[in-house]
């Protein structure tokens, strides 16, 4: 058993812990609601792009399916764009991407199946990969994912685009954790580029968006101007997203290293208490002991 | 008639304005184009530029730095990666921008590689005069 000293020590350590972690409980906390509010903000703009990109799409009809962005290239590998964290800390949330990430690759990156070119969010999913032989294309830092705003989530989706059109790829996909609710993140495969024709579903409203509306320049020149708009909500929305999810992450695993270190500090001074008066009584004893023996 | 149009401007961050106007004026693709109450049901590109809109007898401006357009039902919704009203633009910086735009086209003239960076040189250079103006007008 630890001497009375050794526990008053772990005491006071596990004490700091604690309050290290709710510290960073807290901080998580600010984060995550700011990265919902980002959320809820951008809603209105990209929900009416996608709108605006449906409309079109069944404005032009058929001819959409010919346009670059809505083919499958013509390279033989696949980028990928896999969104983690920066730093730990975060419960599972990385290792819940890279399991499914390795799942993936298990089944396609076979040894006569396509190869895959890794476009990296976060120096968690770097360090993964780094260590294990993938093809890294790039690792994007700026900006921080923790600072991204819209305007970088189109340069990256940007990025993304021009690679796609450079012929190198068949396709693009990302994988992110979807916010499902505060205590679930699931991560998700979504097929970025080519643009499926078939999931631009003009909305509710589409019948009134008849034959007769006057479209300035003309369909196809809007159209063209409007999908890169429409990738780079796309990306803003996963990457909000994603964040979302390692906040809420991080913020449950901190409450649950401050709950721990509650519990444990209870038990360790309940030990500490019962030793202490153990030690008393046998002083007291000893004390006892002795005067009966003057007597 | 006052305040049959609805006008609303989005942007990626939050709606910007959502008011009632008499008329509103828009940087179209193809030149400025007024829209006023009644209009056709219609979806246009814009430009960097100006939104001007009436209310009342007052007229004010708006600057956004593209995106698109749409009119259906006496409903004008501007849909911009940026629209910004005068109080938002800082004159300082705008400023900057623009003389930062005007230096890199004067020094980038010649060359393959830099045709790319003149482009955006010149929309920096257009976004920088038009956010001045926006602040003048005000």
């Amino acid at each position: 058993m630890a001497g009375i000293r050794e526990l008053r020590g772990r005491i006071k350590s596990v004490g700091n812990i604690k309050q290290i972690t709710r510290a960073m409980e807290m901080v998580a906390t600010t984060k995550l609601r700011k990265f919902q509010d980002r959320a809820v903000a951008s809603r209105p703009y990209s929900e009416e792009i996608t709108g605006l990109v449906g409309h079109l799409a069944s404005v032009l009809g058929e001819e959409v399916a010919e346009r670059p962005l809505f083919r499958r290239g013509d390279g033989a590998k696949i980028a990928v764009l896999i969104v983690t964290s920066d730093r730990g800390l975060c419960g599972a949330y990385n290792s819940n991407i890279l399991r499914v990430a390795d799942k993936w690759f298990a089944q396609n990156r076979a040894a006569d199946g396509p190869d895959v070119d890794l476009f990296l969010y976060g120096r968690k999913a770097y360090q993964y990969f780094s260590k294990r032989g993938y093809n890294i294309e790039r690792l994007f830092v700026e900006p921080e994912l923790e600072k991204i705003d819209y305007r970088g989530a189109a340069r990256t989706a940007n990025d993304l685009q021009d690679a796609f059109l450079s012929g190198a790829y068949s396709n693009v996909r990302i994988l992110y954790s979807a916010f499902e609710s505060m205590a679930k993140y699931i991560p998700t495969w979504i097929d970025f580029l080519p643009i499926e024709a078939s999931t631009l579903a003009p909305g509710g409203d589409a019948q009134d968006f008849g034959g007769d509306v006057i479209l300035e320049p003309d369909a196809a020149t809007i159209f063209d101007r409007l999908v890169p708009k429409y990738l780079e909500t796309r990306m803003y929305n996963a990457l909000i997203e994603a964040l979302t999810s390692e906040y809420a992450s991080r913020r449950a695993s901190m409450k649950n290293a401050t709950d721990a270190a509650g519990d444990m500090q209870t038990e360790l001074k309940s030990i500490y208490n019962r030793k202490r008066q153990e030690g008393i009584t046998k002083d007291l004893l000893d004390i006892v002991g002795g005067a009966e023996a003057v007597r | 008639m006052a305040g049959a149009l609805t006008l609303r401007v989005i942007t990626p961050d939050h709606i910007v304005l959502d008011r009632q106007v008499d008329r509103v004026q828009v940087p179209a693709a193809d030149g400025l184009m007024g829209i006023l109450p009644r209009h056709a049901h219609m979806v246009t590109a814009l430009d960097a530029g100006l939104v001007t809109y009436q209310v009342g007898g007052s007229e004010e401006v708006l600057f956004v730095s593209g995106g698109f357009a749409e009119v259906r039902g006496d409903t004008v919704r501007i849909v911009s990666e940026a629209g910004e009203r005068p109080e938002d633009i800082s004159e300082e910086r705008a400023s900057k921008a623009e003389e930062r735009a005007r230096k890199l086209l004067d020094d980038g003239a010649g060359g393959p590689g830099v045709q790319i960076d003149v482009l955006r040189a010149e929309f920096a250079l257009r976004r920088a005069r038009f956010r001045l103006r926006a602040k003048r007008r005000s």
